[in-house]
């Protein structure tokens, strides 16, 4: 489903992606783990249009999306629910679940947000809050449940459990599995190499902006060179 | 069009045929842009207009020559600092002699302080900053009568209609006008009367209802509007609005246009206008109508009340000019320009002292008129009890 | 009382007119971060625009008002495209610098099309309503019911459709946005189009009710930046209180204190209030 291929990223003139392949398949929860700076975060926004490829392709259900602006990424249908949750803080609940489903023109809006209301009871009783008075487990919740707002077909994760509470991550990795029981394709980025090598059908090692291994997630988390890179050495 | 300039360049080879003709430059400094060009820009054309007839009449004679005059204006945006360069530019690079305009008081008073060590003489129009002629500069007269020459006279009259209180709204951070109000009062005082408030307002303001809304409720028994012509209209249609139905009295010199263009005729019916008698259509001696005539074809509008003081000044240049006879000595035509007589062509109602057009001061003095506003016209209605001979020995004693 | 409640009627409709010309900035900075100034100018170009196909033309006065906001509307968008895109991601003294060049050519252009001399729309509304010794001039009365029923669109246009979510969401977190699916190239077009369209209202209302002359213009975006503080930057609803706040504040000021110092005394409530709310009426601490 999303095909990348010798992808490079550079700031400047500093190159941080140094070429790396990775697939997504239909229906597949794929996870990127490595260390902080690894380059994890930067292919996900070059996914998504936020910064640019500076060579190799990127391909979505066979159409090339290499260096498309971000909207029509998100009209291809890949969502990003983006690292340190991002809701808009001064608009409430509801109006962020809504801006979820920005790009879309269909009826049943309205009715996926009493769904999202239903997976996530706590946005009920925020529904006309201001988003950024909520706590960093609702926010979590709520930047989750806008981005299902999309109806994406690739739902992409990038850092889903950073900074909350342990009690919290438990309740994100929860979360994240339902999400793969409704049948959505995922790309999960985590730190969090325990609750992502769990989730994931398959996982990458990123190290130094590269690819040092791949394979199933049972595999990596019994292979010694994963708890090297989380060590950081 | 093409008639026009065929005629044109067949007078001038007429001319050029028999005699030598020279140019003299005259400089004009005045606001052409920004607020004071409503009175500067009038003022300029007015010039303008002057220099022209003089030009097709002969030009001025000095001896055995013949000068046309040519005008060269410089926008001052009535701003002291670009009056200062304009005046600056004029007598430096164009060795201009002779500059004429100036409308409004703070750039003409700014010229006016270093002028006196020029080698030029300024003839100052409009601007009516009492101190302009308190100084006795030799090189500098005014044919537009000082601020509080006029409002001494208006308060006279308002107290000979029996106003006791009177609630005055103006432009009271300019100079001049605060000295019409000041003026005003003694003479309302003197008989018995009081300003019960003093508002203010800007040059850029336009909603007066505040202020008038205050005075509203003083319960004045008339109203006194001292400012520039655009706010003063909007001050006459929001006392209507306001529902206040006292008199209103005014020192604004705007024509009917500049006030038919923000009020109705009906709500500026019975506004007086208490000012130096100015041009009035209804009002014009034989030259006001011919002037009102000619600037109207050449400029495609309607002259402004206060531009004359400019067209007069060129008159009274012309004459000094030819009673020097020289055109380099610019001492010898300062003097002649106090001692000459009104000039035959001059369009305002000049009250000469000692048979001479300026005082010892370099001031003139027109007559002041009381207006009203009446079917959409100012309607001269009487002369302003006003004392030419006293306000200018007065004028001598001040030297600030 | 009667003289109180006067100078509060006297204010609002001035202080209307800053709300839509705060609007207008709010939502420019809210999105860009551009202290767009020559919203002033363009805003009387609007105004000098009505005023010359009414007196020119003879175009009715609404027809006028419709033609000078649609000419607002892709003024608004050349405005965008053609000054202040170029320099986008450029340093941001870049577009100050394009904010303080378009004002002068536009306070130029209007120089050179209209004129030195103020310029008054003419209406028919000179009816004078008066509620129990309180008077409202007719013209007056639809400047204020105009400029609430414009505060009202604008309102309803951010919080209840797409394109008005977007923008908040726009100026609320630029990247989360772009993940939401918004363009953000096309978001600053929408919003310049609509304040410039906004600002025109504006210009029509001042040139209705009062006059519009040179300076005028940009006497008006000073007293919208002074809103904007005082509302709270960015923000929508502090717009709106702040426009009120200041119109109101200055009619009191000029009627119970001093009219010689009545922007002075707004300018020290402005500051007073900053005192205790750093972040303004509105704003978000």
């Amino acid at each position: 489903m999303l095909n990348v291929s010798n992808l490079r990223v550079s700031y400047g003139a500093i190159e941080v992606i140094h070429g790396i392949d990775l697939q997504v398949n239909q229906g597949e929860c794929v996870a990127l783990i490595g260390a902080n700076g690894a380059g994890k975060s930067s292919t996900l926004k070059a996914i998504c249009g936020l910064v640019p490829a500076t060579a190799g392709t990127i391909e979505f259900e066979g159409q090339d999306i290499t260096n498309q602006s971000g909207h029509s990424i998100v009209k291809a249908g890949i969502t990003m629910c983006p690292e340190g949750r991002q809701v808009f803080p001064q608009m409430t609940t509801l109006q962020n679940l809504r801006m979820g489903a920005y790009p879309r023109k269909d009826a049943e809006q309205a009715a996926d947000v009493e769904e999202m209301m239903d997976m996530f009871p706590i946005l009920r009783d925020r529904a006309h809050q201001a988003a950024g008075t909520l706590s960093g487990g609702e926010q979590e919740m709520l930047a989750i449940g806008r981005a299902l707002m999309a109806r994406p077909k690739l739902c992409i994760f990038d850092e889903p459990s950073l900074g909350l509470a342990p009690k919290i991550v438990a309740e994100v990795g929860e979360t994240i599995a339902r999400v793969k029981e409704m049948g959505k394709t995922i790309l999960l980025v985590e730190q969090n190499s325990a609750m992502a090598l769990r989730l994931a059908d398959r996982a990458y090692l990123f190290e130094a902006g590269e690819i040092v291994l791949s394979g199933t997630g049972a595999e990596l988390q019994s292979h010694p060179d994963v708890a090297k890179a989380y060590l950081g050495h | 069009m093409r008639l026009t300039a065929l005629t044109a360049a067949m007078v001038m080879t007429a001319g050029a045929a028999w005699a030598e003709e020279k140019t003299l430059d005259i400089g004009v400094s005045d606001a052409l842009t920004g607020g004071g060009a409503v009175y500067g820009l009038p003022q300029t054309n007015a010039v303008k207009l002057a220099a022209k007839e003089i030009n097709a009449s002969g030009g001025i004679k000095v001896g055995e020559d013949t000068y046309m005059l040519n005008v060269i204006a410089y926008d001052d945006k009535a701003n002291p600092t670009e009056a200062s360069n304009a005046v600056r530019k004029l007598i430096d690079r164009d060795g201009v002699k002779y500059i004429l305009g100036f409308c409004c008081s703070g750039a003409t008073g700014a010229v006016a302080s270093f002028i006196e060590y020029e080698d030029a003489v300024m003839l100052v129009g409009n601007a009516a900053e009492r101190s302009i002629t308190t100084r006795e500069i030799p090189n500098l007269t005014r044919t537009r009568p000082p601020a509080d020459y006029t409002g001494a006279a208006a308060g006279t009259f308002v107290a000979e209609k029996g106003h006791k209180r009177v609630a005055v709204l103006g432009a009271l951070d300019v100079g001049f006008y605060a000295s019409y109000v000041d003026a005003f009062e003694k003479e309302l005082e003197k008989a018995g009367g009081e300003i019960v408030s003093r508002e203010a307002f800007g040059l850029k303001d336009r909603d007066m209802s505040p202020q008038l809304t205050k005075i509203r409720g003083q319960e004045p028994d008339a109203i006194l509007v001292v400012g520039y012509v655009e706010p003063a209209a909007f001050i006459y249609r929001q006392a209507v609005e306001l529902g206040i139905d006292v008199p209103r009295y005014g020192f604004t010199s705007g024509s009917e246009d500049q006030f038919t263009r923000v009020a109705t005729s009906e709500q500026m019916e019975g506004v007086w206008d208490l000012r130096p008698t100015e041009l009035t259509l209804l009002s014009a001696s034989e030259n006001g109508k011919a002037y009102h005539a000619n600037y109207t074809e050449e400029f495609g509008i309607a002259p402004s009340p206060s531009s004359p003081y400019s067209y007069d000044q060129t008159y009274a240049l012309k004459d000094a000019i030819e009673a020097a006879g020289t055109v380099e000595d610019t001492e010898a035509v300062a003097e002649a320009l106090r001692e000459i007589a009104v000039p035959d062509e001059v369009v305002m109602q000049y009250l000469p002292v000692d048979d001479k057009m300026f005082d010892e001061n370099g001031q003139a003095y027109t007559s002041n008129g009381a207006f009203q506003w009446q079917g959409g016209n100012w309607v001269f209605v009487q002369d302003l009890p006003s004392d030419a001979a006293a306000y200018s020995a007065f004028l001598s004693t001040l030297d600030d | 009382m009667v003289e109180v409640l006067q100078q509060i009627i006297n204010g609002i409709a001035i202080g209307g007119v800053y709300v839509l010309i705060a609007l207008g900035l709010t939502t420019v900075f809210g999105i860009l971060g551009i202290a767009h100034f020559a919203h002033g100018s363009v805003s009387m170009f609007g105004g000098y625009l009505t005023f010359f196909f009414v007196t020119s033309w003879g175009i009715p006065l609404l027809l006028a008002i419709l033609i000078a906001l649609l000419v607002g509307l892709v003024l608004g968008v050349l405005i965008e495209l053609l000054a202040y895109r170029p320099v986008r991601d450029a340093n941001h003294i870049n577009a100050f610098i394009v904010a303080l060049g378009l004002t002068m050519m536009v306070e130029g252009i209007n120089l050179e099309l209209f004129g030195h001399e103020q310029v008054v729309i003419p209406t028919d509304f000179s009816r004078v309503f008066n509620i129990g010794g309180v008077t409202i001039p007719e013209l007056r009365l639809y400047v204020i019911l105009a400029a609430a029923l414009l505060i009202a669109a604008m309102t309803v246009f951010v919080e209840r459709t797409k394109t008005g979510q977007a923008i908040r969401a726009v100026a609320e977190n630029r990247d989360a946005a772009i993940l939401m699916g918004v363009n953000v190239k096309t978001i600053p077009l929408v919003v310049f189009a609509i304040s410039t369209a906004l600002g025109v209202c504006a210009g029509v209302m001042v040139g209705s009710l009062f006059a519009i002359a040179p300076g005028i213009g940009e006497g008006l975006v000073v007293k919208g930046f002074a809103v904007l503080i005082l509302g709270g930057l960015g923000s929508i609803p502090g717009a709106v209180v702040g426009g009120l706040v200041l119109g109101i504040t200055e009619a009191l000021a000029a009627g119970f204190i001093s009219s010689a110092y009545k922007d002075v005394i707004a300018f020290v409530v402005m500051i007073s209030v900053l005192l205790f709310r750093p972040q303004g009426l509105m704003g978000k601490a």
